[in-house]
């Protein structure tokens, strides 16, 4: 038996279409994933630090919890679940037509499967990011803090200004192979019915049985945003982490 | 001029802001770490724009009593006045304004690692005094220029040798015109033939006005330029004299052996 590759039947015409507009999607809901991971793990970090007990129960909490179940589970919890929780008047607002509502690359953000997936994976990112950066912080010496206390600076300016730019730098490349793994998680979301690229690949499959060509798209997109994105954001991390990186090379 | 450095003055009886009497006094100053006392009453006071120099030998407590005086470290018991100002109560805004105006220098430099040479000294005058980035960067440039170091200001820490390291710490520790600066054996860490640009740097701001309290072994500097030494053994002061009477006449019997250590440490007592 022959393998027989049609390379057509994936990439033109409708098929195309729906690769493109499933990477973009893939993409969007990354960099709105990663936003708000990144936002989430500050503030429960700031929760932690500066919360006193409550605080640090409350982010244990979270991090056990988000970390210790299933992605998809928590995808099917905040769309099936959570999302008929909100009250109706805010649903019916995300559901009715806005002129923001659309990214470049016609990608819909004001839509529940969008909100639901970027929110979902951002959550559980969040969870993993807290405790890496929380050891990036834990590796920032002492004397450090010292010095920002001796000369008065508050607690959340100490955390600001000393702890966490140092703290990043230090947890930089962990934090970069979680931002990878939130892109690829993203792929999960096609289970809540969010058109990305996983679940436009699968609609190829059921539309002209093109299974193996659509996937094996699907799969090169993939690793490339992965290593050009990784690559990017290595770039783009804190100058101190890889000025410390070469330095431990040299 | 200093009134141009106090944008914000914070509310609260003891005001820190400006000092009128940059003094010092420790009454009754007790430490403990658990069980274990490491400054067991400690009395002295020190005067305004005096140069004090704290020897004794090591773990006697020297460190822990200059920590004790910006709150690096609690008291356990006693008092420690500043200004005349009681500082045991202080706390939150009272306590982070009276550590802003005192400058503290530490044996590891602990210069921020993320941060070049001038932003090291700026930092802390924009964050924490409000001023604004031009006035800061201003200042911090005339600092390094003080310490002879204008031109590594675009120099991160870890391109820096040791002494010039302390020499940005110490511009750093000055940014807010402290009239008290603390000194925690700041040439300790440094290769020998760096101690000396630091002790330089320390020697044009001894009597200047500025209040200069050094734990130290450098016993060069104690000699020729601090107004007092005091000696410290087993977290307890033993002696304070003038450097003339201590290292000629040391009263007390371990300052008399610490000094013959120190300063003759190949001829002395066979180990028992």
């Amino acid at each position: 038996m022959t393998l027989l590759l049609d390379w057509q039947g994936v990439l033109t015409g409708q098929p195309l279409q729906w690769i493109i507009s499933g990477f973009l999607t893939t993409l969007w809901v990354t960099v709105a994933g990663i936003l708000l991971a990144t936002i989430l793990a500050v503030l429960f970090l700031g929760l932690r630090t500066g919360g006193g007990r409550v605080g640090y129960v409350v982010v244990a909490a979270w991090v056990s919890l988000f970390r210790n179940t299933p992605l998809l589970v928590q995808l099917l919890f905040w769309y099936f679940a959570a999302w008929n929780l909100l009250p109706l008047t805010f649903r019916d607002f995300i559901n009715a037509d806005h002129p923001g509502a659309i990214l470049p690359g016609n990608v819909w953000w004001l839509t529940p499967e969008f909100i639901c997936s970027a929110w979902g994976l951002a959550v559980f990112t969040s969870a993993f990011l807290i405790e890496e950066i929380e050891s990036g912080l834990r590796a920032v010496a002492n004397g450090q803090r010292e010095a920002a206390v001796a000369q008065g600076f508050s607690t959340w300016r100490l955390f600001r200004l000393i702890l966490l730019p140092q703290g990043l730098a230090n947890a930089w490349q962990p934090i970069v192979g979680q931002y990878l793994n939130l892109m690829k998680l993203s792929s999960l979301a096609s289970g809540i019915g969010f058109a990305e690229l996983t679940y436009q690949v699968r609609q190829i499959e059921s539309y002209n049985a093109h299974a193996l060509e659509a996937f094996a798209v699907g799969t090169v997109l993939y690793l490339l945003t992965g290593v050009i994105a990784g690559a990017i954001l290595v770039r783009l991390g804190p100058k101190h982490a890889r000025t410390a990186t070469k330095k431990r090379m040299a | 001029m200093l009134s141009a450095f106090f944008s914000q003055s914070a509310a609260g009886s003891a005001d820190f802001s400006r000092l009128e009497n940059a003094s010092v006094e420790f009454r009754d100053v007790v430490k403990a770490f658990g069980d274990q006392r490491v400054l067991n009453g400690i009395n002295l006071t020190i005067n305004p724009g005096e140069v004090v120099a704290i020897l004794g030998p090591s773990g006697s407590g020297k460190s822990t009593l200059i920590r004790l005086i910006n709150q690096l470290e609690s008291l356990s018991e006693g008092d420690i006045l500043i200004d005349n100002k009681s500082t045991r109560q202080l706390s939150g805004r009272a306590l982070r304004q009276l550590r802003s105006r005192v400058g503290f220098v530490f044996q590891q430099f602990n210069l921020y690692a993320h941060l070049n040479a001038v932003q090291n000294i700026s930092l802390a005058l924009e964050a924490v005094h409000g001023w604004n980035k031009a006035a800061a960067h201003t200042r911090a440039l005339e600092l390094l220029n003080q310490v002879g170091l204008s031109d590594k200001a675009q120099h991160m820490p870890s391109q820096l040798s040791g002494g010039q390291q302390q020499r940005v710490a110490i511009a750093r520790a000055l940014a807010s015109s402290p009239q008290i600066i603390l000194f925690d054996e700041p040439t300790s860490a440094l290769d020998p033939e760096m101690i000396g640009e630091v002790l330089y740097v320390m020697k044009t701001l001894a009597h200047s006005g500025i209040t200069m309290i050094v734990v130290t072994h450098e016993m060069q500097f104690a000699r020729e330029i601090a107004d007092r030494v005091v000696f410290i053994d087993g977290g307890e002061i033993c002696e304070i004299a003038p450097p003339a009477t201590f290292f000629t006449r040391p009263a007390h019997p371990r300052a008399r052996r610490f000094l013959q250590k120190v300063l003759d440490p190949l001829h002395q007592e066979r180990p028992a």
